[in-house]
């Protein structure tokens, strides 16, 4: 218990100012206190007062800090977008590292933690989903283009049958998640580097709605539908929610799908971007993205 | 009820008479208790916590000592119950806090780290960290005086290290 004692006078000197030398102030806060208040504080806030002082900065660092901002099963995270990684990494490190966006599934996938909440976001990508037809250039393409952050999106000329469906086993920490579709109408091109979409061949989504659902291996389920209308932008199409209970084993297995499958007419002119996993508190800043 | 008393003696010589229960919330008090270095007719000195510092600690511990054995409890008691518990105990604590100057919650802190009051500690982290939240590292140097003790170059190496969270 001793090594309390000097703490208190030690740090009344360091303080400048007319203030009572003898009454402590933040600054004076020996280094465990400061990381217990920086605790309290969100990601965004711990790094901006990381530079009030030395005792700030290195408090700013400490494990049991970072610890308290990252989800329960971080490393099943990091073990799915590393493989393998080191053990003994400090935590400001690994959240700043979740924090970045980082692909996985041979570039399918990109997961990253929002820096202010910790929240998790996952994108799948066109090519990480199963498209019925995919493969026959009359129905659907792939095409190149810097709308999308997979730099590659699919674009149906016209089908019968749409039926996309997804499926993840991914460690999500405790949370409500929303699935989105990200769609647009019509395909994205450039003309004189500037960026153009060619509605022509728009067709057949405005006669019976899309079906989207979401279910989970734990048995939730939810759907919606949705008629596709707006042409020539992206749009977040809602699919469904679910919920990751806290006293969830460490895995989700998640499927989502989106049809149209009305055989009495075509469809065509659709572009896929990708799908994503978002914490459901957090949506409406999607329509910022 | 005869439950036992314990003595404190701050650092400026008052003395305390607390339950030994509501000293327990001190895990160096409680860790003295155990070993029987508490001698029943001898004040506990203190040293680095002074009266009117001791007297907020006491007053803390005394309403906190219901809840000593919380896990247990919450598995009997009905969530509601509970609920009407925990928010009386939250609005004490915030009346508790609001009551007293910064400089006071910044030796209470210090007060709560020497004995080891985990529960104090937090309450106290959370209300400094409340206050602080909202403003600038400027703001909040002038209103702590805090001192700059980084050199330019270091000032800009926490810059560029911490990019992500100003950009």
């Amino acid at each position: 218990m001793g090594s309390g004692l000097s703490l208190f006078l030690s740090n009344v000197s360091s303080c400048y100012g007319g203030r009572d030398l003898l009454k402590p102030c933040l600054g004076d806060l020996p280094e465990n206190c400061v990381a217990m208040i920086l605790k309290n504080l969100d990601p965004v806030e711990i790094c901006k007062f990381s530079k009030l002082n030395k005792a700030f900065l290195s408090a700013s660092f400490a494990d049991f800090v970072w610890e308290s901002k990252l989800a329960p099963g971080y490393k099943l995270i990091l073990e799915k977008i590393l493989g393998d990684f080191p053990q003994n990494l400090r935590k400001k490190y690994v959240f700043d590292f979740l924090t970045r966006i980082n692909s996985f599934d041979h570039g399918t996938k990109k997961v990253w933690l929002d820096e202010q909440t910790g929240g998790l976001s996952l994108c799948i990508a066109a090519k990480g989903l199963l498209i019925t037809g995919i493969d026959d250039r009359r129905y659907w393409n792939r095409i190149p283009t810097d709308e999308s952050r997979f730099a590659s999106v699919a674009y149906l000329r016209q089908i019968w049958w749409v039926e996309i469906d997804g499926e993840i086993d991914f460690p999500f920490p405790p949370g409500s998640y929303s699935v989105f579709f990200r769609l647009q109408l019509g395909k994205p091109g450039k003309r004189f580097g500037w960026r153009v979409c060619d509605t022509r061949q728009i067709h057949g989504w405005d006669i019976k709605p899309a079906r989207f659902q979401v279910s989970t291996g734990d048995g939730q389920h939810s759907s919606s539908q949705c008629m596709l209308k707006e042409q020539g932008y992206w749009r977040y199409y809602h699919a469904g929610d679910f919920v990751v209970g806290k006293s969830k084993s460490s895995s989700t297995k998640l499927r989502f799908s989106m049809t149209q499958i009305d055989c009495t007419h075509t469809k065509g002119g659709l572009c896929l971007d990708h799908v994503i996993v978002y914490p459901s508190s957090c949506k409406d800043q999607l329509k910022q993205i | 009820m005869s439950s036992n008393m314990i003595m404190l003696k701050s650092s400026d010589g008052a003395s305390f008479e607390i339950e030994e229960a509501a000293a327990r919330k001190s895990k160096i008090i409680a860790n003295m208790i155990e070993v029987e270095c508490v001698d029943e007719d001898k004040a506990i000195p203190l040293q680095n916590v002074t009266g009117n510092i001791l007297a907020l600690v006491i007053e803390y511990c005394n309403k906190h000592i219901v809840d000593d054995d919380d896990d247990v409890a919450t598995e009997e008691a009905s969530e509601e119950e509970e609920e009407a518990k925990k928010k009386k105990v939250d609005d004490w604590e915030a009346e508790f806090m609001n009551s007293m100057s910064l400089e006071t919650m910044f030796e209470l802190l210090l007060a709560a780290n020497y004995l080891n009051i985990k529960s104090l500690i937090d309450l106290v982290c959370q209300t400094i960290a409340n206050n602080i939240k909202d403003k600038t590292p400027e703001e909040v140097r002038k209103i702590f005086s805090i001192e700059n003790d980084f050199t330019p170059e270091e000032e800009e190496e926490i810059r560029k290290e911490n990019a992500w969270a100003f950009g």
